[in-house]
């Protein structure tokens, strides 16, 4: 036992690690890891083309991500995020195919009916105090029946890459000659960095960290909780908003209904990067790091001709230990 | 004690909320899996016709997603107006939701309608609805992928694709295309939305089966990999170092991007010289897949398997070099008719709704065309 204190004493006491976060540089380590691993393992892994399907698969991830680690860092949760995108794109590219609307203008209600949802799930949290759980279960299941009925069911799809008004598709992939360059990395990068900045030296994000670390504590000191714990949420359904249009951005066809299960994938993807489900804690470039070691294993596992079931599995125990690094982390802090 | 009563007063409205958007369609009580979503997924046709014959038919369908269950829809409805009966067509949210399904099938048996049209997505899990329907006199008529392996005499007729043999003509098709190219060391991939579905399976079956032999024929060995349950039950017994690969790669969860890696899996294997897609989803994810590498209508044969405004646009221009499509508009009115017709005590059999092959040169014929949905 004893040990083991001094072996952690001596990694947290180094310095680069103490910059990076212990959690985060594993994570990082472990992602080479697997990269490499995949590429021994697949030729056809380490080629350009999995490279740039891996970023189209994370983009949008990245967005929730972001999203629900301000949840995660309030001590709450939204479980929305994944129906609610599917939802919210469905209702743009509504605007868009059916209603024939510019494709801008379905962008932006896609986003704005995200923070409307976030508004609303931080009201049934923040003011109604309705456990963030239970509160984001609802609206899940709202967002997932609000999708099938403007549709009336049917799947569509935002305009292809090379109709007139696909455009914003090269917002996320462009095609320079032959090669397709996965610029929705640039977005991604801007997000993280302005996010960053947003939660550790701005006012908003630190108070959003104290209500997470004890909101009473936080009440007492004279913080307007209520008003900063419902702007977690908004900006949560900001990037749901986000990541709707990156996903319609991304795939062909939106389907009603579907979407659940997404949520969990950035939620995951959080807690690989250090964010703690009890809140107060966890960084934005943590989740990014999480989101792209999500995103490998994913793509990387059926390369080495592993099953389906086989890749759930992996995929599973990876979260148990994340989360058992956050456990014991709180449990030292404690 | 404000607050609380604020929070139950505002669960009462959203509950509320969710009926009135039921009630519209009045199919709450067919949709026991998400009401939230039961008016997307209930639809329920009175006769457009002037007289009604009070026939009344539940139809418990695979879903909505996709545009080919409007299109059976679409047919159904036609042929309801036509005969004076009233419809109500309902499916669960996804076409991996089992459980939903069988809830749907029980909800449709206890509004005891004159019959019953049933696209089953695992016919075990049907079995006890199935008999009791049988018990309460209620004729069940297959559809889509029908209700296979279901117990002599419950199903009285079905109106459905042969999937197998779908699958058998999307690989006679496809060995026209490449048997230039079949020689030792070539990969020919497929790719199935599931390992659940009876549809799905059969027509993954069909491809690999008729592939096989056709492969066979040419005097090259063959194998399967991949997915076990498709491995399992097709009629190619596995071997080590044979000629062609046939590889089937099965998502673990049906989601888009797992399906695309699959697809981009089998593109960039560099022996690959086709690669099937069973189904809407399947085929689309396998375009999807190409664009980041490029090898479809050049070096790799793409097939796909219904249509939708991507994959006709992939046939058009010559990425697909063709796809099978099933006629889901006559499934509809050939499924409203066996209804009719096995209420009103004739005599019914079961129907082949058929399926066609069509590429980018005849996908314009009348005949074709007014199969694919966009």
């Amino acid at each position: 036992m004893a040990d083991n204190k001094k072996k952690s004493n001596a990694l947290t006491n180094n310095a680069l690690v103490k910059k990076i976060g212990g959690q985060q540089l594993v994570v990082i380590l472990v992602m080479i890891a697997l990269f490499i691993f995949f590429c021994v393992a697949s030729e056809s892994f380490g080629q350009y083309s999995t490279i740039v399907s891996i970023m189209d698969f994370s983009y949008y991830v990245t967005f929730i991500a972001i999203g629900v680690t301000f949840a995660l860092m309030t001590g709450g949760n939204d479980l929305s995020i994944g129906t609610g995108m599917v939802c919210y794109s469905l209702i743009g590219g509504f605007l868009i195919s059916k209603l024939g609307l510019p494709v801008g203008v379905g962008m932006i209600v896609t986003i704005l009916c995200g923070m409307l949802m976030g508004t609303l799930n931080g009201f049934l949290v923040a003011v109604l105090e309705l456990p963030p759980f239970i509160a984001t279960l609802c609206t899940m299941m709202i967002v997932r029946g609000l999708g099938s009925i403007i549709t009336g069911g049917v799947s569509l799809s935002w305009p292809a890459a090379d109709a007139a008004n696909g455009w914003f598709r090269s917002f996320f992939k462009m095609t320079v000659g032959n090669t397709k360059v996965p610029v929705g990395v640039v977005w991604i990068i801007l997000a993280v960095i302005i996010m960053s900045i947003i939660l550790t030296k701005t006012k908003p994000g630190r108070y959003i960290i104290a209500i997470g670390s004890n909101k009473e504590a936080a009440r007492l000191s004279g913080v307007n909780v209520i008003k900063w714990h419902m702007l977690a949420y908004i900006i949560c359904g900001f990037f749901t908003g986000l990541a709707g249009i990156a996903y319609a951005g991304t795939f062909q066809t939106l389907t009603p209904g579907t979407g659940a299960g997404l949520e969990l994938d950035a939620i995951c993807a959080a807690i690989i990067g250090g964010t703690s489900m009890y809140g107060g804690q966890g960084t934005i470039v943590g989740t990014l790091i999480g989101v792209f070691l999500m995103c490998i294993l994913k793509t990387g596992l059926p390369y080495i001709g592993l099953q389906a079931n086989w890749q759930q599995i992996i995929i599973g125990m990876v979260l148990i230990l994340a989360v058992l690094m956050d456990v014991l982390r709180t449990k030292k802090r404690a | 004690m404000k607050k609380k009563l604020l929070s139950v007063l505002l669960c009462m409205a959203m509950t509320a909320t969710l009926f009135a958007g039921c009630g519209q369609n009045g199919g709450a009580d067919a949709n026991a899996d998400a009401n939230v979503s039961a008016d997307a997924n209930t639809n329920e046709d009175a006769a457009g016709g002037n007289e009604t014959t009070g026939y009344k038919f539940e139809i418990v369908s695979k879903g909505f997603q996709h545009q080919y269950w409007q299109a059976v829809l679409k047919g159904s409805q036609n042929k309801a107006a036509e005969l004076g009966a009233k419809i109500n067509f309902v499916g669960p949210d996804s076409e991996s939701d089992i459980a939903g399904q069988v809830q749907m099938l029980q909800s449709a048996i206890n509004a005891q309608p004159d019959a019953i049209g049933l696209a089953a997505l695992d016919t075990k899990a049907c079995l006890d609805a199935i008999v009791t329907a049988q018990e309460a006199g209620i004729p069940i008529v297959g559809f889509d992928s029908g209700v296979p392996g279901a117990p002599e005499g419950a199903i009285v007729a079905n109106a459905a694709t042969d999937n197998y043999a779908a699958g058998v003509l999307a690989a006679e098709e496809t060995y026209k295309l490449i048997e230039a190219k079949l020689a030792a060391g070539v990969r020919i991939g497929v790719m199935g939305q599931d390992a659940t579905a009876e549809s799905i399976i059969n027509r993954g079956l069909g491809f690999i089966d008729k592939m096989a032999e056709l492969v066979t024929a040419k005097g090259l060995t063959v194998t399967v990999e991949g997915n076990d349950k498709y491995v399992a039950d097709c009629a190619v017994t596995p071997v080590d170092g044979a000629d062609v690969v046939i590889e089937v790669l099965v998502p673990s969860e049906v989601k888009n991007e797992l399906s695309i890696t699959d697809g981009s899996t089998l593109l960039n294997k560099a022996d690959t010289i086709c690669i099937y897609g069973s189904n809407q989803f399947s085929a689309e994810n396998l375009v999807s897949a190409d664009e980041n590498i490029g090898r479809l209508g050049v070096d790799v044969v793409g097939v796909g398997f219904d249509s939708g405004a991507t994959l006709k646009a992939a046939v058009a221009s010559g990425k697909l070099a063709g796809a099978i499509t099933q006629a889901p508009v006559a499934m509809g009115e050939k499924l409203v008719e066996l209804l009719y017709t096995a209420t009103t005590g004739g005599s019914v059999a079961d129907v082949d709704t058929g399926c066609q092959w069509y590429t980018a040169d005849n996908m314009n014929n009348e005949e074709i065309a007014q199969n694919l949905y966009d």
